[in-house]
């Protein structure tokens, strides 16, 4: 206790306290200098106009709004008549398929990875490492070149969009279960492993009955992402929405086009508010 | 001086926190009001700077009817009446000066404040109010690096910058263990004693207001039980304010001695 | 237990009480009919061309050797020249992004801004966060040209919604203690801002827009393929016209960059978060501790 005395029991009322010097003003932290240093050069070197830099100007950007321009002229004449086109409804529906097929599939497999990706899951160092990696490599493909390798292998159309999603899923759905698997509750675990069950065994009664409404919640949110991703592969020959887009785009009928991206804005907004309630419910 | 006429505060939902107040508080006193949780303590400090608007009647500190003021008026008078509070308030992750600094933000031009450029009177404002409490050495650490005791002061300091003619304080120790809540009270009677600015103090503790205050207001359901000098409030006034015997909830030095 | 003699009144009742019938569980069934109909009907009825599925393996390795297995160390300078562009589309956009979304995030959030002033920015922000970059992009081009800046510009647009909206979710869990202590002492709705809100708010939001770097740099690595700048164009161009060898160097940079920006990035983020490291903190413990 004399020691909270001293600290924080100032004396009784009397004059200021003449002890304590003022303490000079520090330098700023290393870290904020430096920080703010890189941000200034990463800034300056990627906008400014040399061999290396973008070229970003403000004047430009500002006369290309300005200017008179097809895309946003069609963005004032929009012609929602467009959703209401076989061409359109057939487009959606393939969004829609491709998202739904390609999230189930995706989040199946992601389960298992999921496990072994998670310290407490895997079942020794080496399936823990490799599984890691493969992770990685996955979730740094995006899902646009995805799609373009599967354009490759197996043609255009809706197939290649599907193989596109599913892998694009895995490493979303392995990614977030896994860091959840990190941050369960260990007892149950320990509970199991007395009993003497096999590792499989542990993570099947154990780990997975904890994990399951975050991984539920994952895949439903991945079928948001999906949703979306899916009208931009129709640009690389992957079928879907994005293929009319892309159809509207090439013959210059911006009317059409922003037409469809409402439609599919209603889609995503729509789909997104029910993924949202359920999965509040969820968790 | 403060002066509450018929002051009522009934809040949405219905409750009546303030109950037809009628107080006088002349220039230069330390009041300490005490009341059960829920009586409307905070209610009633909290009229003063107009954090709660009253239902009917009015408030006035100085000439200023607190009522009828407008938005610029009304931060004006927030400015010369400095808060302290129980959970201390401060911006854990920025430094102790530049919490004391929000005190002056009244004062500097707004473009300026929202530079953060401060000018050395400002500064030199601070740093002295961090000397009456005596923590001048951690201007430059981050708030959320002190104790609680620490905080407090850094709280009064706050209020001090504002150089405020009066200062109110709700609940200013019940996060605080016994010894630091006797330092915290102390800096505040000093303030008052010393700059002669009147404070006005929420406690639940009977020992501490007998012992720091000048003047004790007993609230009870929004209505005032009690109204003298610390030293005419003993026990019976206690039993009266609170509506039952008093226990060891209700002082201090029993929770220390636990 | 009482071997074939017929169980007595007690009995029954004894088991009845103890062992309850297993309910069904509707919820299951439902769910598991959801997911396997769903899939069913989804791969029975899309147009897709499954039998082509059989040759994917085989198809995917085939790539592979030739991606990988011809390899040419002259096409490494290329690749990365690509990447840094798109690496600076991401990087400029995100911080068009930021300084786009910062006045719209306490214009959306509750705890500073009225209620219809957070209901209509809360829809404005939505739109762009609904709408991918490529389509931006796409609707840029005949604007800006074939080049980085459209996709720079994609990029901004589209992130300022995702941005927004989370700025504003961190503004609103910012603590009330200093924002009532700045009102008490007389302060503006900007001063608030700028000394209760802004300290309290920025590590996270900057760390969020460090994050949001990180995905627009996946973002911006396929921007190419309609055009917008970075090194799509070349995973496209050298994938269309079966260049194995260059499209697999071009997107072993994809990924080792993208791997390596991630860890770079997540360790400032974690710092930025986690706040300097004190020595001071003695003073809390010497409490703590006296009083225990
Ligand atoms: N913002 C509010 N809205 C509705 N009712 C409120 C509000 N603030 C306080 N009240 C009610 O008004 C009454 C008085 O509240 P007040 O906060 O003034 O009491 P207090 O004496 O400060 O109590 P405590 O010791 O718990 O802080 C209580 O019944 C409380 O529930
Ligand atoms: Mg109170």
């Amino acid at each position: 206790m004399s020691q909270v005395e001293h600290d924080d029991a100032g004396p009784p009322a009397a004059s200021t306290a003449p002890g304590a010097q003022r303490p000079k003003r520090p330098r700023p932290s290393p870290f904020l200098v430096g920080g703010f240093a890189g941000l200034l050069a990463m800034t300056i070197a990627t906008g400014a106009d040399w061999e290396f830099g973008i070229g970003f100007s403000l004047i430009e950007v500002w006369d290309g709004f300005t200017r008179s321009n097809s895309p946003m002229r069609g963005l004032a004449e929009i012609d929602l008549g467009s959703l209401l086109g076989s061409r359109a409804r057939d487009g959606f529906l393939e969004t829609v398929q491709m998202a739904v097929i390609s999230t189930i599939a995706g989040a199946l497999v992601a389960l298992p990875l999921a496990l072994f990706n998670s310290k407490l899951g895997a079942p020794n160092r080496v399936a823990y490492a490799l599984v890691k990696l493969f992770n990685n490599i996955i979730r740094s493909i995006p899902d646009l070149l995805w799609a373009l390798l599967f354009v490759a292998a197996v043609g255009i159309g809706a197939l290649p969009g599907i193989l596109a999603l599913f892998f694009f899923s895995i490493g979303v759905v392995t990614k977030l279960t896994s860091d959840t698997i990190d941050g369960i509750d260990h007892g149950p675990v320990e509970a199991a492993r007395a009993s003497g069950a096999s590792h499989l065994q542990v993570l099947r009664v154990a780990v997975v009955p904890q994990v399951l409404p975050a991984y539920t919640s994952f895949s439903m949110y991945c079928f948001e992402l999906n949703l979306r991703a899916s009208a931009v592969l129709g640009f690389v020959g992957a079928g879907g929405i994005g293929a009319v887009i892309d159809f509207y785009r090439g013959q210059g009928q911006w009317d059409r086009v922003w037409g469809v991206v409402v439609g599919f804005l209603i889609v995503v907004i729509v789909v997104e508010r029910i993924s949202m309630a359920l999965r509040r419910r969820l968790l | 001086m403060i002066r509450f006429d018929q002051a009522t505060v009934t809040y949405r939902g219905g409750v009546t926190a303030l109950d037809h107040v009628d107080v006088e508080i002349p220039d230069g006193e330390f009041v300490v009001i005490v009341g059960l949780s829920g009586a409307g303590k905070s209610t009633l400090i909290r009229a003063v700077n107009g954090l709660v608007p009253l239902t009917s009647g009015t408030v006035n500190v100085g000439d200023r009817d607190v009522g009828q003021l407008t938005k610029r008026q009304l931060r004006a008078l927030r400015a010369d009446v400095g808060m302290i509070f129980q959970h201390f308030n401060l911006v854990d992750r920025t430094t102790v000066l530049n919490n004391v600094l929000m005190g002056r933000l009244n004062r500097v031009p707004s473009w300026r404040s929202m530079l953060g450029w401060w000018g050395g009177d400002e500064v030199e404002l601070a740093m002295q109010s961090l000397e009456v409490v005596e923590i001048v050495d951690k201007a430059y650490i981050r708030a959320a690096n002190l104790s609680g005791g620490q905080q407090q002061r850094v709280g009064i300091a706050r209020a001090l910058a504002q150089q405020p003619s009066v200062l109110l304080a709700d609940e200013p120790v019940a996060s605080l263990d016994p010894p630091t809540s006797h330092s915290v009270m102390r800096y505040l009677q000093k303030v008052n004693r010393e700059l002669g600015i009147t404070t006005l103090v929420n406690l639940h503790f009977l020992d501490l207001a007998r012992e720091y205050a000048d003047r004790i207001i007993g609230l009870r359901g929004g209505r005032v039980m009690f109204d003298g000098p610390g030293s005419a409030a003993d026990e019976k006034v206690f039993e009266k304010i609170y509506g039952r015997s008093l226990t060891a909830d209700d002082v201090l030095e029993a929770e220390a001695s636990l | 237990m009482t071997g074939t003699q017929a169980p007595t009144a007690a009995e029954k009742r004894f088991e009845q009480a103890v062992r309850p019938e297993k309910p069904f569980n509707w919820f299951r069934l439902i769910v598991t009919a959801g997911v396997v109909g769903g899939f069913l009907i989804g791969a029975l009825s899309v147009d897709a061309n499954w039998p082509r599925l059989t040759e994917m393996p085989g198809e995917l390795w085939n790539m592979a050797v030739l991606m990988f297995g011809e390899l040419d160390l002259a096409d490494v300078p290329d690749a990365a020249e690509s990447m840094w562009e798109s690496v600076a589309i991401a990087w400029l956009g995100t911080m068009i992004a930021a300084v786009l979304s910062f006045p719209l995030a306490f214009l959306a959030a509750q705890n500073i801004s009225g209620r219809v002033s957070v209901g209509v920015t809360r829809q404005l922000l939505n739109v762009p966060r609904a709408i991918p970059e490529i389509i931006f992009a796409v609707a840029l081009i005949p604007i800006f040209g074939l080049g980085p800046l459209a996709g720079t510009i994609a990029i901004g647009l589209s992130s300022t919604g995702t941005i927004g909206k989370l700025s504003a979710e961190i503004i609103e869990g910012s603590q009330r203690g200093p924002i009532e202590a700045a009102d008490a002492s007389g302060a503006t709705t900007l001063q608030r801002i700028r000394w209760a809100v802004l300290p309290q708010v920025m590590p996270e939001i900057i760390a969020f827009w460090l994050y949001r770097f990180e995905i627009n740099i996946r973002a911006s690595a396929v921007l190419g393929v309609v055009g917008a700048g970075g090194i799509g164009t070349m995973l496209q161009q050298n994938i269309e016209f079966r260049e194995w060898g260059t499209a697999g160097m071009a997107l072993i940079v994809v990924v080792l960059v993208t791997i390596v920006i991630d860890t770079v990035s997540g360790m400032i983020r974690r710092r930025i978060i986690r706040g300097p490291k004190t020595k001071t903190s003695s003073a809390r413990d010497t409490r703590t501790d006296a009083m225990f």
